[in-house]
C-alpha cells in the first residue's frame, strides 16, 4: 500500500486461555485518522499496548514503516515514531507540566551524565533546545500559562492535553490516543477534537479510541470496530454506522 | 518556603562558616571536627543513596554494602602501600562495577522486592567480610596487628590530624553535592524522576528506564564507595559490624526525614540524625544513646506518615515560560 | 547423618513455616511486606516467657496452653495495634511508604524491649523435661516433636478457619478485591485488623517454639529469622498460605543441610541467596502463577 505508515498483521494476544486481540489486521496510512471502537473489553487498549510494544504479540506482527516493531521495547518503539495517552492519565505527578513535555523530548536528545557532568557547551545548547520545544508544544495545547505547575494539580482536562503534548514533545509520526476525551465535559471534548485537528495537519497520522460517536465520526478518516478482540468491520464512518454487525455488538444482541 | 537571602548568598555564607568552622572552636577543637567529619562522610553516603531512593524511587536497605566495599578495598590497598590517589578511582571503580552487575539482574523487581533484594545483599557483603578471614581479617577487622593503613599525602604534606581530614572530606562533600545538583538538573536527572513517578509511562515517553536505573544505581554506588574509603582512611580501621542492616536503614531514615530527592533536605537529615544525636551524647551522657534509636523508629513513622515529603520537600525549578520565537 | 539432619530441618522449618504465615497473610490482603513482623515473633517469645516465669505449676498442658496462649494473643494484639497507629493511615501512600514505615516500628519495637527488658539474651526454662530417642544412630527429642505437631495444628486450625469460618472467608475474599468485598458487605477495616491478629498471633506462636528450641531469647532475635520466613513466604509466593507452609519446610530443610554440609558461617547467607535468586528467577513463588499489571 502507497504512503503505509503502520501495518498490523494477524496481531494476536492471549490472557490465560481468553484471547484478547484475536487475528487483528489493519493498516494506517501516512497522516491518516483512524477511529477505533468497540464495546468495554474489546481489546482496543491491548491493541495500542500490542503497537506500542508493552506486550509482544503472540501471533502476527506490527510493522512501522515497514520495519518490524513487535517484539521491540516501548522505549524503541517511541523512537521509531509512534507516542500515545493512556485510558488512566499516566503523567509524572509530581514534575511540572512543563517538565512532563521536556521528558518528551528524552528520545530525542542524547547527552549523556558526563555532558550532565561537565556542563559542556553541546549540553547548555541541547538543554535550550529540549525547553523551548517543550514550550513551543505546551503552547500548541494552550497551557503556556501552567508550565511551571505541578500537573497534579491542573485540572483534569489539562492533565490530557498535558499528556498529549509530552506524547508530541517525541515528535511521532503516528499519535496513539487512549480515550483523550473521556470524563470532559462538550466544551473541553470540542477542545480536544480541535487540537485533533491541529495535529493531524501537521502530517501526524492518530489512532484515536473513543466511545463518543460524534467524536469519531466527525474526526476520523476511516473507523474500525473491535468486539471481543476481532476486527468485525472497517470502513467510513459513514458505512460503519450502517454495518448490521456493528449495531448488533454495540445493542449486545 | 521563601528565604530571607538570596540563594547565591546564602550558599555562599554557609561555604564561608564551612571553611572557618574548625577556627570557630578554639579549645574543644577535636570533637567538633569529629562531629563535622562525621556528617560530611554521611552526607556523601546519603547523597548517593539520595540517587536511587529520592530521585530514582529505588529503595535501597543494604547500602551500607557499597561503604563496606570501598572501605575494605581502600584498606586492602593502602596497606600494601598503594597511594590515596590511586586508591580512591579503583574504589570508586570497584564499588561501581559492583553496583552494576548487583543491577543487572534485581533492577528489574518491583519496588519493594528490590528493597527486600537489597538488604539481602547488604547483608551477604557483611557475613562475607565476617568469614574470609584471609582477605579482611574477619570480625577483627582491618588493618591486623603490625598492619598500617598508609597515610595521605598531598603536595608533599602527610594527612594525619581531623583538620586535614576535614578540608580532604568538605572537598568531597562539595563535590558530591556539585555532581547531585548538575544530575538533577539535566536530561538524565528528570528521567530518574520520572521513573520514580510512573515507570511505565516513562518506558512509553522514550525513556530506557533499565539503562537509566542502573546508571542511577551505579552512580549511587559510587557515590558509596567514595565514602567509604575516605572513612578507611580517615578511621584508619574497618570491620563488618560497621555495615549492619541498621546502619543502612539509618541511612534510609535521614533521607526520608530530610526530605528525598532535595539536596538541602538530605543535609539537613545527616545533620539532624547523625549531628544532634552526637551533640547530645556529649552534653547529655551516653544514657542518651540508649533512647536514640527508639526515638528514630517514631520519627521514621511519624514522618512518613505527617510529612511524606520530608522536612524540606523537594521542589521542581521553575522555568522560563516566554513564548518561543516565532518559527 | 541424613535422617537427622532432615529431622531438625523439618523442626526449624515447622517454626518458619508458621512465622511465614504472618508475612503471605498481610501481603495478601495489603501487598505490603510486613517488615515489623519479626518484632511481632520477637515480642511473642517474650510474652510467652513472661508466663513461663510467672506460672508456679510444673510443666502440665494447662501451663503450656496459658503460655501460648498470652504469646498469641499479646502478639496478635500488638500487631493489630501496629496495622491501626503505623500502616493504616498509609493505606492509599505510595507503595513503598508504608515499608517505611514499618521498619520504623521494627526499630520502635526492638529497642523498647532491649530497654525495658535488657539488652542481654535471656534463658528461657526448660519446664518440662526433654526425652532424647534415639534409633538407627538418629536423635529425636520429645522437643522436637512436641514444636512439629503444634506447628502443624496451628496450622491446620488456620486452614479450617480460613475455609469453613464466615471471617475467614471474608478474609479470602478481601485478599481478592477490597472494593468488591466491601459492596458484599465485608468491613475490609476489620477484616484487615483480624488478619493482622490472626497472623501476628501464629508469629507469636513461632517466636515462643523459637525460644523453647533454642533455649534463649534476646530483643534482636527477630532479623534473621524473619528474613527467613519472609524467604518462605516468597518461595510459596507471596499471598500463598499453602505455599508458605511449604516454603517454610523447604527453607528449614535447606537452611540445616547447608550448616551440615557446607559450612556453618555461611547458613545464613543461604536463605540470602535463595531469596534474591527466587525473587530474579520466580518472582511469583514456586506455585504462584505470573501476574501482569493491568494497564
Amino acid at each position: 500500500m502507497p504512503g503505509e505508515l503502520l501495518a498490523i498483521r494477524d496481531a494476536t494476544k492471549y490472557f490465560g486461555g481468553l484471547e484478547a486481540v484475536s487475528g487483528v489486521t489493519l493498516q494506517v496510512a501516512d497522516g491518516e485518522v483512524l477511529g477505533l471502537i468497540g464495546p468495554n473489553g474489546a481489546g482496543k487498549s491491548t491493541l495500542f499496548n500490542l503497537i506500542t510494544g508493552v506486550y509482544a504479540p503472540d501471533r502476527g506482527e506490527v510493522r512501522f514503516k515497514n520495519r518490524k516493531i513487535s517484539g521491540c521495547k516501548p522505549h524503541q518503539v517511541v523512537a521509531a515514531g509512534i507516542a500515545r495517552t493512556f485510558q488512566n492519565i499516566r503523567l509524572f505527578a509530581n514534575m511540572t507540566a512543563l517538565e512532563n513535555v521536556m521528558i518528551g523530548r528524552h528520545v530525542r536528545t542524547r547527552s549523556e551524565l558526563a555532558e550532565a557532568l561537565l556542563r559542556t557547551p553541546g549540553f547548555k545548547q541541547e538543554e535550550k533546545a529540549i525547553q523551548d520545544y517543550a514550550r513551543s508544544v505546551l503552547d500548541l495545547v494552550g497551557l503556556l500559562k501552567a508550565g511551571n505547575d505541578l500537573v497534579k494539580n491542573l485540572a483534569y482536562g489539562d492533565q490530557r492535553r498535558i499528556e498529549i503534548a509530552r506524547a508530541l514533545a517525541t515528535e511521532p509520526s503516528l499519535l496513539l490516543l487512549d480515550e483523550p476525551t473521556a470524563g470532559m465535559n462538550p466544551t473541553e471534548s470540542a477542545e480536544v477534537m480541535g487540537l485533533m485537528g491541529v495535529i493531524k495537519r501537521k502530517g501526524i497520522a492518530i489512532i484515536v479510541i473513543e466511545h463518543q460517536m460524534d467524536v469519531v465520526m466527525n474526526i476520523s478518516d476511516r473507523v474500525a470496530v473491535l468486539d471481543y478482540g476481532k476486527k468485525i468491520c472497517e470502513g467510513s464512518p459513514f458505512e460503519v454506522q450502517k454495518d448490521p454487525k456493528v449495531i448488533e455488538a454495540y445493542l449486545g444482541a | 518556603m521563601k528565604l530571607p537571602i538570596s540563594k547565591p548568598y546564602l550558599m555562599s555564607g554557609v561555604l564561608l562558616l564551612l571553611l572557618v568552622w574548625p577556627f570557630l572552636w578554639g579549645g574543644d577543637n577535636a570533637y567538633a571536627l569529629y562531629i563535622a567529619c562525621l556528617i560530611g562522610i554521611y552526607t556523601i553516603l546519603c547523597l548517593g543513596l539520595n540517587i536511587t531512593i529520592g530521585y530514582t524511587g529505588l529503595l535501597d536497605l543494604g547500602f551500607m554494602a557499597f561503604y563496606a566495599i570501598g572501605a575494605y578495598t581502600a584498606a586492602i590497598l593502602s596497606i600494601h602501600g598503594v597511594s590515596f590517589w590511586l586508591t580512591l578511582p579503583v574504589c570508586v571503580l570497584v564499588g561501581g562495577g559492583v553496583r552494576y552487575l548487583l543491577g543487572l539482574p534485581v533492577l528489574k523487581l518491583r519496588g519493594d522486592y528490590l528493597a527486600i533484594v537489597t538488604l539481602a545483599f547488604g547483608e551477604i557483603v557483611r557475613l562475607v567480610a565476617n568469614n574470609t578471614v584471609g582477605l579482611t581479617n574477619g570480625p577483627k577487622g582491618l588493618p591486623r596487628v603490625g598492619e598500617k593503613i598508609s597515610e595521605i599525602r598531598l603536595f608533599g604534606w602527610s594527612l594525619n590530624d581531623t583538620i586535614h581530614f576535614y578540608y580532604l572530606i568538605l572537598a568531597f562533600v562539595l563535590l558530591a553535592v556539585l555532581v547531585s545538583h548538575r544530575l538533577e538538573h539535566s536530561r538524565l536527572g528528570r528521567a530518574f524522576v520520572a521513573i520514580r513517578e510512573d515507570e511505565l509511562a516513562a518506558e512509553l515517553s522514550g525513556i530506557h528506564v533499565a539503562r537509566v536505573k542502573s546508571v542511577a544505581f551505579v552512580i549511587s554506588g559510587m557515590f558509596g564507595a567514595l565514602a567509604g574509603a575516605i572513612y578507611a582512611h580517615w578511621i584508619g580501621f574497618v570491620s563488618p559490624e560497621m555495615f549492619t542492616f541498621w546502619e543502612s536503614v539509618f541511612l534510609v531514615a535521614m533521607i526520608v526525614v530530610g526530605g528525598m530527592g532535595n539536596i538541602g533536605g538530605v543535609v539537613l537529615g545527616v545533620i539532624l540524625l547523625v549531628g544532634v544525636p552526637e551533640i547530645l551524647r556529649s552534653t547529655l551522657g551516653a544514657k542518651f544513646v540508649d533512647y536514640r534509636m527508639l526515638v528514630f523508629g517514631v520519627v521514621m513513622v511519624a514522618v512518613i506518615i505527617f510529612r511524606p515529603q520530608g522536612l524540606i520537600p523537594s521542589k521542581r525549578r521553575s522555568l522560563e515560560l516566554h513564548t518561543p520565537e516565532a518559527e | 547423618m541424613f535422617i537427622q539432619q532432615l529431622i531438625n530441618g523439618l523442626t526449624l522449618g515447622s517454626i518458619y513455616a508458621l512465622f511465614a504465615l504472618g508475612y503471605t497473610m498481610v501481603y495478601g490482603v495489603l501487598l505490603m511486606i510486613n517488615f515489623a513482623h519479626s518484632e511481632i515473633f520477637m515480642l511473642g517469645a517474650y510474652c510467652g516467657l513472661g508466663m513461663l516465669c510467672v506460672l508456679p505449676m510444673a510443666a502440665s498442658g494447662p501451663a503450656m496452653f496459658a503460655v501460648f496462649a498470652a504469646a498469641m494473643f499479646g502478639s496478635g494484639a500488638v500487631a493489630m495495634l501496629v496495622e491501626r497507629v503505623a500502616y493504616r493511615p498509609l493505606r492509599h501512600a505510595p507503595r513503598l511508604s508504608p515499608l517505611i514505615s514499618a521498619i520504623g516500628i521494627s526499630i520502635f519495637l526492638q529497642n523498647l524491649i532491649m530497654l525495658t527488658v535488657g539488652a542481654q539474651s535471656m534463658p528461657y526454662p526448660e519446664k518440662f523435661p526433654i526425652r532424647q530417642f534415639e534409633f538407627w544412630g538418629v536423635t529425636l527429642s520429645t522437643l522436637q516433636i512436641f514444636i512439629f505437631f503444634l506447628a502443624v495444628i496451628l496450622m491446620l486450625l488456620l486452614n479450617l478457619f480460613l475455609r469453613k469460618t464466615k471471617m475467614g472467608k471474608a478474609m479470602q475474599a478481601t485478599a481478592q478485591n477490597h472494593l468488591v468485598s466491601q459492596l458484599m458487605g465485608i468491613n475490609v477495616n476489620t477484616i484487615i485488623a483480624l488478619t493482622f491478629f490472626v497472623g501476628g498471633g501464629l508469629g507469636g506462636a513461632a517466636g515462643v517454639l523459637n525460644g523453647l528450641y533454642y533455649g534463649s531469647i534476646k530483643y534482636n532475635m527477630g532479623f534473621f529469622p524473619g528474613i527467613k520466613a519472609f524467604t518462605a513466604a516468597v518461595l510459596g509466593g507471596v499471598g500463598n498460605i499453602k505455599g508458605a507452609m511449604a516454603g517454610g519446610f523447604i527453607l528449614g530443610i535447606l537452611e540445616v543441610f547447608a550448616a551440615g554440609y557446607l559450612s556453618s558461617e555461611y547458613k545464613d547467607v543461604i536463605a540470602f541467596v535463595v531469596l534474591i535468586v527466587v525473587l530474579i528467577i520466580k518472582p511469583g513463588g514456586l506455585f504462584g502463577e505470573q501476574v501482569t499489571e493491568k494497564i
